[in-house]
């Protein structure tokens, strides 16, 4: 494999990825009550509610409307009945809405043959208005779409980045919706063309990327006038994270290179609401984790509880220690079974504790470990100790900002020490 | 939903970890040394079988004192009993069991303890433990016996080779090995047997040899502290916690290699020696220098976190040592070297951190 990328200091090994033979992604069944929260993943800020309780809503149908910067439209994952609106507060303070749907009526979406907009005729102004009717949101951080590319305007010349990188030995849905919806992202692409102006898109894929594969993404995109740049960056977490895509891109010289990186899953979404005029209301979800019976990737609705996901999978086949959502690295955990699939849902993860490897949190041993693993080159017992001691200055002053919440430190630490979680709320202390 | 109901607790990202943990290394440690405790109780039987049962029982029944009066639990981390069987390699065998029970309790109520429990201790508790031992009984801890399997009877006192090597120096024989024969130092059979079908099929192949005396070393078939005693046992150890990475590899490469190099040019005052000649071979073999530099020196909580400052310090103590055995006579100067450079470590860190330390990544932010 030719010239295979990487970044330079710190990074961790994880164990082998567990092997994954996929067939077509399929739809998960609808669930019997959808979920849908309101409130954007990053920025907390929630929608305007457009329903009331008893209103009978259509798939795709507009419930919630975006409420300015930070917010998106919000629609009907299923066809059915409002069931309930809450507006209230989460356990620990934070304000949180949801809209619960009842599954009745009949589908309008599913079923139906995906309808092919010609978009080429739209211009920039009209894909720009779909975007934020449709309410894609970036699947890896929640973000507006519109919002994103609405604060590009201007950008001479910007570097796209198509990032299909997963560094975690589980997640593979980015890599699977690359494989088997290639024409559509690579359509995505050219609409993402029409609205950047840019000329050239770099394609970021891990070192086991089929070969056969990248050849016949490349002819799709010649057929869609949009001009693929292939590179291939080493399995080394966190290579995945946006910043050590572009340090790695620029050769580690500490230049900005790149200035949008969205992963296939957001690039579907966009595809769907520009060409088949479909609302994000779907989600492509990996399912896996040692727990589970069956490690499979479905296409749900937002809304569906993970409890539901995971039954279709089979089930568990022994107690999960930990559920999480989302990569294991960075990932929430999951408290129950009843959280819904969100729009930055990629994969829920039932853990067992010979995956995890949690125990006992024991007093730093100096390993060293944590300095090894940090790709910004922190010292992260350090930071421990001043966090310890409440010295939030003292570690600003060692480089507490610049560092990522990548978690690789946490990961390899010894003495079970929640050093992100530390730094993060340190972080948050700080700023008040 | 069968689920619904099920809560499961509340954990912090990452989810994953590393299968290391700090239990986990201590209680593999321990487990690697177990075929050195085995052999030296076939060597030594109940002389050897006192000490080790003595010191760790008083590692572990002072671990548990402690932590009643702390009102917590942590035997289960596995240090005491790691300190107990450290303490217990570096005591001769048949020496009186109250010595080594007196070393452990120190190791763990004085440096474990008062230094702020685990990761809080400056100096390594198992070799503060031996110093202890040195500087309270210097008499019984230099009075070696011969093993069992070799005298043929229980306790017969020798010295070392060691320091029996050293008392021989200026014999005027070619090698510190013959010397020692010379000197009446028992060979055993299988020694010899050993030695000559490896100078036949392999040595003699390379035109070398070995000489007679390096096998029985290897195996314990001499005097010495109880962890000598299976040097063999030892390296395999060694090499354990190398592959799978538990200790900085940087530190007891850095111990031997600058002690076998100024070893071999000026040869720790053995008979046969010359400047460029030293016997380096038996100079690394013995005075529990292997077992102390993987398992002691490499500490983390005593040792320089960055690895490039641990390879100065691993120096430093090949150095030290190597001073102490050549010009001070003793065995044990292993112990004081590491334990020298552990006072030293923050010092090291402070100076050395802002020339070697983690530099920060180039970001575009
Ligand atoms: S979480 Fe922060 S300190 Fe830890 S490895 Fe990542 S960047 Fe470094
Ligand atoms: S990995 Fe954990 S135990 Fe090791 S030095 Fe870092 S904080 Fe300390």
């Amino acid at each position: 494999m030719s010239n295979v990328r990487s970044f330079r200091h710190g990074g961790i090994l994880l164990p082998q990825r567990i092997h994954f033979d996929h067939g077509p992604i399929e739809n998960a069944f609808l669930p019997i009550n959808a979920i849908v929260v309101l409130n954007s993943a990053s920025t907390g800020r929630t929608s305007r509610i457009a329903v009331t309780e008893g209103e009978e809503v259509r798939e795709g149908q507009l419930i919630a409307r975006f409420d300015g910067k930070g917010t998106l439209n919000a629609h009907s994952p299923i066809p059915g009945i409002v069931r309930k609106i809450i507006a209230g507060k989460n356990a620990d303070g934070t304000a949180v809405s949801t809209i619960t749907i009842s599954l009745a009526g009949s589908f309008s979406v599913l079923g139906k043959k995906p309808e092919r907009y010609l978009w080429k005729s739209l211009n920039k102004t009209d894909i720009m208005h779909i975007v934020q009717e449709k309410g894609v949101a970036r699947v890896s951080s929640g973000e507006s779409l519109y919002d994103i590319l609405h604060d590009m305007r201007g950008t001479s010349a910007p570097r796209f980045v198509l990032n299909a990188l997963e560094m975690d030995p589980y997640c593979r849905a980015e890599e699977a919706i690359l494989l088997e919806r290639s024409a559509d992202i690579v359509d995505a692409c050219a609409i993402l063309k029409k609205i950047l102006q840019t000329a050239t898109m770099t394609v970021a894929l891990g070192e086991s990327f089929p070969e056969a594969e990248v050849a016949s993404l490349l002819n799709l995109a010649e057929k869609a006038e949009v001009h693929f740049e292939i590179q291939r960056f080493r399995r080394r977490y966190p290579q995945d994270m946006p910043s050590l895509i572009d340090r790695t891109l620029s050769r580690n010289s500490g230049k900005a290179v790149v200035s949008l990186m969205l992963e296939p899953s957001t690039m579907a979404a966009l595809h769907d609401a520009v060409v088949s005029n479909k609302a994000h209301i779907e989600q492509y979800v990996y399912i896996g984790g040692g727990a589970v019976k069956e490690s499979r990737i479905l296409k749900a609705r937002i809304g569906t509880p993970i409890g539901d996901l995971f039954e279709e999978s089979g089930g568990f086949t022994g107690r999960p220690e930990v559920i999480v959502v989302n990569d294991p690295l960075r990932g929430t955990m999951a408290g129950n079974l009843d959280v819904a699939v969100e729009k930055t849902t990629r994969a829920i993860l039932a853990l067992t504790h010979d995956e995890t490897h949690s125990a006992r949190e024991l007093p730093c041993v100096r390993c060293g470990a944590c300095v090894r693993a940090c790709p910004e080159g922190l010292k992260p017992w350090a930071l421990n100790k001043y966090a310890m001691a409440g010295l939030v200055g003292e570690a600003a002053d060692r480089g507490l900002y610049r560092c990522t919440s990548c978690g690789a430190c946490a990961y390899a630490c010894w003495s079970r020490i929640p050093l992100v979680d530390r730094f993060e709320r340190m972080k948050s202390q700080g700023q008040s | 939903m069968m689920y619904t109901q099920k809560e499961f607790p509340d954990t912090h990202a990452p989810h994953l970890h590393d299968w290391r943990s700090t239990s986990k290394v201590v209680w593999i440690c321990s487990l690697v040394l177990l075929p050195v405790v085995v052999w030296s109780i076939a060597l030594y039987r109940w002389a050897a079988i006192t000490v080790w049962l003595s010191s760790v029982a008083s590692a572990l029944l002072t671990q548990l004192v402690v932590d009643g009066l702390f009102k917590r639990f942590t035997l289960r981390d596995g240090t005491a009993l790691l300190t107990g069987l450290l303490v217990a390699s570096a005591m001769p065998p048949a020496i009186s069991p109250f010595i080594p029970a007196a070393a452990s309790a120190f190791a763990i109520l004085v440096v474990k303890t008062l230094f702020g429990g685990l990761g809080g201790n400056w100096m390594n508790p198992s070799l503060a433990g031996i110093a202890f031992a040195y500087a309270n009984w210097p008499v019984a801890m230099r009075e070696y016996v011969l093993p069992t399997v070799l005298a043929g009877v229980d306790g017969l006192s020798s010295s070392t080779p060691l320091a029996f090597a050293h008392g021989l120096a200026g014999s005027g024989q070619a090698r510190v090995m013959d010397a020692i024969r010379q000197a009446g130092y028992p060979l055993s059979g299988m020694d010899e047997s050993l030695t000559g079908f490896l100078n036949d099929s392999i040595f003699s192949h390379l035109g070398a040899r070995l000489p007679e005396g390096y096998i029985d070393l290897a195996v314990g078939f001499k005097s010495g502290a109880l962890g000598e005693s299976a040097l063999f046992a030892v390296i395999l150890a060694s090499i354990i916690l190398l592959a799978l990475r538990l200790v900085k590899y940087e530190i007891p490469l850095a111990i031997l290699g600058s002690f076998a190099i100024l070893a071999g040019i000026f040869g720790t005052g053995l008979p046969g020696e010359f400047i460029m000649g030293g016997d380096v071979l038996y100079a690394l073999s013995g005075g529990g220098l292997i077992l102390a530099a993987f398992f002691m020196a490499t500490d983390p909580v005593s040792s320089p976190v960055d690895r490039k400052i641990a390879t100065i310090y691993g120096l430093a103590i090949g150095v030290l040592c190597f001073v102490f055995r050549r010009w001070g006579n003793h065995t044990e100067g292993i112990a004081y070297a590491i334990l020298i450079m552990n006072v030293l470590t923050p010092t090291l860190e402070r100076r050395l951190e802002p020339l070697l330390g983690p530099k920060p990544a180039r970001t575009s932010v």
